[in-house]
């Protein structure tokens, strides 16, 4: 692995964080806008080992539960389910196909949004009927739109190194 | 066999999964007093550049936003800005015309001025009146003003009217207040003066004062008497101790116009019409 891939690699998951504060909020409801945080995790778990890739989800869910006081605990403990899953059934189940990965950001997506609603216990009855059913799988699409065009245009840059690690 | 399917079953990984997934749950199960300063805290360090971005950002839509909509007011102010003047003036116009109108009487048609973008426009232009409105060549052209010009040829929807700024043009004219006659006609085609009409031919023993109105004076059968042509405003020259040529204002310029009425034959070139015009029409 070359050192400029290990900047690269990590730019493009700086590109996301900066553009889940920047160009989120302009993208329209927040239920059904791209969650470019949660992106860049899932990307980190592409090539990341599971237990860094879960350490990876408990500080993200972290920070954002303290964005999000009211369910503090539960993005640090579905990020780190979401994360150490991903990376694990990624490298023993998956093959390196960008629509397999668009699969796994829409199943990361509405995985992780599922724990957080079941979780806070915020939501119940029909109001988390329809989280699970209509908004997170719009969200989990659009998350997963995006994530299969930033593959696109990047995937060299985040593609799994079969001698890494 | 799957990519590093046996290094992720590593006890390290697993360790670190379980670690952070009792901290998940014990952060879940911190009481409100304990959360909310940590929550405060990763928003007040960690957080903090993050929130600063977002917060621009949101800012910058702002600030976007604003900018397009005071560029549409502007841009909606300006337009307005552009066409009011214009449409008082032309309101201005009309109802001036409706007054000359009621003063006439009869034998005129009004008609709108159909201005062309060439240079030469000023000089003859259309009007939106023709044979089958009685319009006829030789009829005079007048606004509120005072004369404009003579029609030159008709149409039958249109006429082509020749102002008194075209070179050919000649009016019988008298100083309103004394007995003063000459020729008018164009002061010349260059020069500051381009713009201004002359009275040609008044004897040198007669002197016409500066702010003398000249009015049409009725003779050659073409114009009726009493139209207003313009002002005095100078003496052009002399010519050699036997006659005067003044320099006239005219009373309104061609390119001002958008309405005008064209005095039909039945009226005579012998009538006088001098009061159908407003004292005021011709500003000294």
């Amino acid at each position: 692995m070359r050192k400029t891939d290990k900047y690269r690699y990590l730019l493009v998951l700086m590109g996301l964080v900066v553009l889940h504060f920047t160009v989120r909020g302009r993208l329209g409801d927040d239920r059904i806008a791209p969650d470019f945080l949660l992106l860049a995790l899932l990307i980190y778990t592409i090539r990341a080992q599971p237990g860094r890739s879960a350490a990876a989800g408990f500080v993200i869910g972290l920070l954002r539960d303290a964005l999000t006081p009211a369910s503090f605990g539960a993005g640090a403990l579905a990020h780190t389910l979401v994360g150490y899953l991903s990376s694990w059934a990624k490298a023993v189940f998956f093959a390196e196909n960008v629509l397999v990965n668009g699969c796994l950001f829409f199943a990361g997506t509405w995985l992780r949004n599922l724990i957080v609603l079941v979780a806070s216990g915020r939501l119940g009855g029909t109001q988390l009927g329809w989280e699970l059913l209509v908004w997170s799988p719009i969200q989990s699409a659009t998350t997963a739109a995006v994530g299969i065009v930033t593959l696109w245009m990047f995937g060299g840059w985040v593609r799994v190194r079969r001698a890494e690690g | 066999m799957p990519i590093g399917a046996d290094r992720y079953a590593s006890r390290a990984d697993t360790l670190l999964f379980l670690g952070c997934f009792g901290l998940s749950v014990a952060a879940m199960s911190l009481p409100d007093t304990w959360r909310d300063p940590i929550a405060q805290g990763l928003r007040q360090t960690i957080l903090a550049p993050f929130l600063a971005l977002q917060q621009q950002t949101g800012l910058l839509a702002a600030a976007r936003g604003r900018y397009d909509a005071v560029v549409a007011q502007r841009d909606s102010a300006a337009l307005a800005a552009t066409f009011l003047p214009e449409l008082r003036s032309e309101n201005v116009r009309l109802r001036s015309l409706l007054g000359l109108g009621t003063r006439l009487g009869w034998g005129y048609v009004p008609a709108e001025v159909l201005h062309q973008p060439e240079p030469t426009n000023p000089l003859t232009f259309i009007v939106s009146a023709g044979r089958q409105k009685g319009i006829r060549p030789l009829s005079a052209v007048v606004s509120p003003e005072g004369l404009v010009g003579i029609v030159a040829s008709v149409d039958a929807q249109t006429s082509v009217v020749l102002t008194w700024a075209h070179p050919e043009f000649r009016a019988s004219a008298i100083a309103s207040d004394r007995g003063v006659s000459g020729i008018v006609a164009p002061h010349g085609a260059a020069g500051p003066g381009v713009w201004l009409l002359e009275l040609q031919g008044v004897p040198y023993r007669q002197q016409v004062p500066e702010g003398t109105v000249i009015v049409t004076s009725g003779l050659g059968g073409v114009y009726p008497r009493g139209i207003p042509i313009g002002t005095v405003v100078g003496l052009a020259s002399e010519a050699k101790g036997w006659e005067r040529t003044y320099l006239i204002r005219p009373a309104i310029h061609p390119s001002a116009l958008s309405h005008v009425m064209v005095l039909t034959g039945a009226r005579g070139s012998g009538s006088d019409i001098r009061g159908a015009f407003q004292p005021d029409s011709v500003h000294p």
